[in-house]
């Protein structure tokens, strides 16, 4: 891997994009606020037509796995689709505080997303294609980048309302046909009712996949998952934002890229991933974050610095995530609460509180309708495992540092 | 039901469940109740067919399912 940095970025902090190696999805970006359709035909080109079998051979050659959190493998999704025609439903809700990369890529790059869309739509004879987003501002952003084009007449935009777990693509559907943004009871995966639900993503790395055709596409990235993937950087870092990276990058380039500044921690995954010790050789992929003991899920990667109290910052996250619980599971309604107290006992100082909280995150996991309560249990347990000595200070009378507010708290703006 | 289908356990829908505890009561081996007397399930898969029809019949929120293969 070329570690080339390109810093040619930041105009705000909101929507600021930097990469390592040659931009993809990014392309543009550094000489473009937002891409317009001309200017989206002059970075990427025309679209090449594909059919099916060629599309999934593509799929299957990069080993495209959704970039929405599950890294399902996209190619396998499309073959368990169950019906007559299927919808293509883009998921650019993005619920996660810590993550920007699918407000971002609808914003200033819409067009690649669209064309993700349309391909996958024409090539399974989709009745309908839609684009969900949560805020009005990227909601008008994509309909006028539609309004531009004269194939998408089929493409609705569509703003669903709702907190942390309304972005799952069970409960994005339920919102879609007229019900609550919540997740269903039952696990019925959106495949088997004809639904092609992929993350606003996966659909600009399909678009880009068709340009570059599958070997120019695996030129760059790990064996097993080629290409390039987006990361949404936050926290103690002084170039914040979102970054392309060839999936694989070790953690350590990215983190001085990003100007992180002298890391205690990384959340890597988001509030339903782990705290990591900032390990710079941990790679960058859905591989390497396994053998890490850690997932990479939507990529988001938030810094803790050393000059706040991570007791504090876990406090601060995991009470908000129980206020995200849409309180219709037993388990998670009652059990998040409990295990928020519990942190915010032991950042007092209460010695039984760090059993009590592996007890609680044991006991809801597993336990709901959607993957709140696991992730939310991941995100503690990782937490507590990661700070025993910090643990210790607060058990002897505290880490004397601030908590500062380096984990993003609520919706993105 | 035919004899070909094989049960191998139940599925709760934790958005019906409120805990009446009914279930853990049927089958109190297999299953126990929480702090707040939501169900955990011991190795249900164990139990034998009549016994998981039972419990799922007793389920006043309809909660339950047999989950079969």
């Amino acid at each position: 891997m070329t570690a080339t940095m390109n810093f040619a970025t930041a105009r705000t902090v909101q929507g600021a994009t930097w990469t390592i190696g040659a931009p993809r999805l990014l392309a543009g970006l550094d000489r473009h606020a937002t891409l317009d359709l001309r200017a989206h035909l002059e970075t990427h080109g025309a679209l090449p037509s594909a059919d099916l079998q060629r599309l999934l051979d593509h799929l299957d050659a990069i080993a495209l796995a959704g970039r929405g959190g599950a890294g399902f493998p996209l190619a396998a999704k499309i073959r368990a689709l169950k019906g007559g025609r299927p919808e293509v439903i883009v998921n650019g809700t993005e619920g996660e505080p810590g993550s920007d990369k699918d407000r971002t890529l609808l914003r200033r790059s819409p067009h690649l997303v669209i064309d993700g869309a349309l391909a996958l739509a024409s090539t399974l004879s989709a009745r309908d294609v839609r684009i969900a987003v949560h805020d009005a501002a990227t909601a008008a952003r994509v309909r006028d980048a539609l309004a531009e084009r004269s194939d998408a007449g089929r493409v609705q935009v569509r703003q669903i309302d709702g907190g942390f777990v309304s972005g799952e693509a069970r409960a994005l559907v339920r919102a879609l046909s007229g019900g609550p943004a919540l997740p269903p009871g039952r696990r019925e995966h959106a495949t088997e009712r004809g639904q092609l639900v992929l993350n606003a993503e996966s659909a600009a790395q399909v678009a880009v996949a068709l340009r570059m055709g599958w070997r120019r596409y695996a030129d760059t990235g790990s064996r097993g998952e080629p290409g390039t993937t987006l990361l949404t950087l936050g926290g103690a870092v002084d170039n914040p934002g979102v970054v392309e990276i060839p999936i694989g990058t070790p953690l350590g380039i990215v983190l001085a890229a990003a100007g992180a500044r002298s890391p205690q921690a990384a959340v890597i995954g988001g509030y339903h991933g782990s705290w990591l010790a900032p390990n710079p050789s941990i790679e960058l992929s859905r591989a390497g974050l396994k053998s890490a003991g850690g997932t990479l899920g939507a990529g988001v990667i938030l810094v803790v610095g050393d000059d706040t109290c991570a007791l504090g910052e876990l406090a601060a996250a995991t009470n908000w995530l129980a206020g995200e619980s849409a309180k219709q599971c037993g388990p998670c309604m009652f059990g998040l609460p409990a295990l928020a107290q519990d942190v915010s006992a032991l950042r007092r100082g209460q010695p039984s509180a760090v059993e009590v909280a592996l007890r609680h995150a044991r006991s809801v996991d597993g336990r709901g309708a959607c993957a709140h309560p696991d992730g939310t249990a991941r995100f503690v347990t990782s937490a507590l495992h990661l700070l025993q000595d910090e643990t210790h200070l607060h058990l002897h009378g505290g880490c004397g540092r601030p908590t500062r507010g380096h984990l993003p708290i609520g919706k993105q703006p | 039901m035919t004899s070909t289908t094989t049960t191998t356990g139940i599925d709760i829908d934790w958005t019906l469940c409120d805990g009446h505890g009914l279930c853990a009561a049927v089958l109190p081996r297999h299953i126990t109740r929480d702090e707040w007397g939501f169900p955990v399930l011991h190795g249900v898969e164990a139990a034998d067919e009549a016994a998981l029809r039972r419990v799922v019949s007793v389920c006043p929120a309809l909660a339950l399912r047999l989950r079969s293969a």
